[in-house]
């Protein structure tokens, strides 16, 4: 079991099962650590702006640099008219990278190498910036699926690819996060598990893979966080400046 | 008076060239691999959504292998709009 790189994925419930018509809403290991994430990131916010001290402490230069890179980010990507959405952007971008940084510990689960987390996500925003087109435009954000200069015979084909493009949005947002966390992480678990099988003799050579693959995981870990906020960022400026 | 005058100038170079220094900045390393991992995926994702609208289609209208042939080379084609649309994205901001 211990060798199974497959295991460290296994969702399962801590104390009581708890069942609301026929739905489990029993508390498992995955909203533990859901719930850890949240917490950390919680006491990061409350403590880094606890004292406001001209010259910031090392945990108040860590929470204003995440504002200035999240507002940074929205205004580069969508605009200035899309600065509402910071807290949505902000909110987004501190839990994934929070989730996928905790599974980044030994013996910890990683939420996001669920594809029902991930999808949850995505679905979220793909629903929120739909209705914010909407909002804005009218029934005019219809036009976003009717490119300029296209041929009358070809149009009905066209729109139908562009629709499909459209829907494409949250199943390219939630796996592309998932497959990462989960292939980095199965990729570790292997490795690990080479290295107790080959022994002494010849362990070294996947453990030392191991080290370098952690530090390449970590990178990913935020580069993924990164890439779900510009991606929001960039749906946002869709839904808020059509054709643009 | 005199000195008032040369301190907004002085600060209007020093916007001028801080503006200078953040668009030299906007390509940086990590934005570019993020980039790249992004656009892998969008391909993919497309055709998956295709073909499964062509499924529920096909079992919806009972015209069983038509309709999910025609939808998955949709697919293809939206995966590759999309990834011509990021990519025209990235080339537009160089």
């Amino acid at each position: 079991m211990a060798l199974n790189p497959m295991h460290q994925f296994e969702v399962y419930s801590i104390g009581p099962e708890i069942n609301l018509g026929g739905i489990n809403l029993s508390f498992t290991n995955a909203s533990l650590f859901m719930a850890i994430s949240a917490i950390l990131i919680l006491s990061l916010l409350f403590f880094g702006t606890k004292k406001k001290s001209l010259i910031p402490s090392k945990i108040q230069l860590i929470t204003e640099m995440s504002y200035t890179f999240i507002a940074k980010m929205i205004n580069d990507t969508a605009g200035s008219s899309a600065k509402a959405f910071f807290p949505f952007v902000f909110t987004l971008f501190m839990f994934v990278l929070f989730c996928n940084m905790v599974g980044m510990l030994p013996y910890s689960f990683t939420v996001t190498s669920q594809i029902i987390v991930t999808f949850m996500l995505a679905a979220m925003i793909f629903i929120g910036v739909t209705i914010i087109g909407f909002v804005k435009h009218g029934i005019k954000y219809l036009e976003l699926f009717v490119p300029k200069g296209v041929p009358l015979v070809l149009l009905p084909l066209i729109i139908i690819i562009e629709i499909i493009s459209y829907l494409a949005r949250p199943v390219s947002l939630s796996v592309r996060l998932f497959a990462n966390m989960l292939a980095g992480h199965t990729m570790l678990k292997v490795f690990g598990g080479f290295v107790i099988s080959l022994g002494l003799l010849g362990g070294w050579l996947p453990l030392s893979f191991s080290v370098a693959l952690t530090g390449l995981e970590i990178l990913i870990a935020f580069l993924q966080a990164y890439v779900f906020a510009i991606l929001t960022c960039i749906y946002l400026n869709d839904a808020l400046n059509l054709h643009h | 008076m005199k000195d008032l005058k040369e301190i907004s100038t002085r600060l209007k170079i020093a916007k001028k060239n801080i503006k200078k220094v953040e668009e030299n900045n906007r390509g940086t390393n990590a934005a570019s691999l993020g980039k790249a991992l992004k656009i892998s995926t969008e391909l993919v994702a497309a055709v998956v959504v295709g073909t499964t609208i062509g499924f529920l289609l096909d079992s919806w209208f009972d015209t069983k292998p038509v309709l999910i042939i025609c939808f998955f080379f949709m697919g293809v084609a939206a995966g590759m709009l999309n990834v011509f649309k990021s990519a025209k994205k990235m080339h537009k901001k160089l």
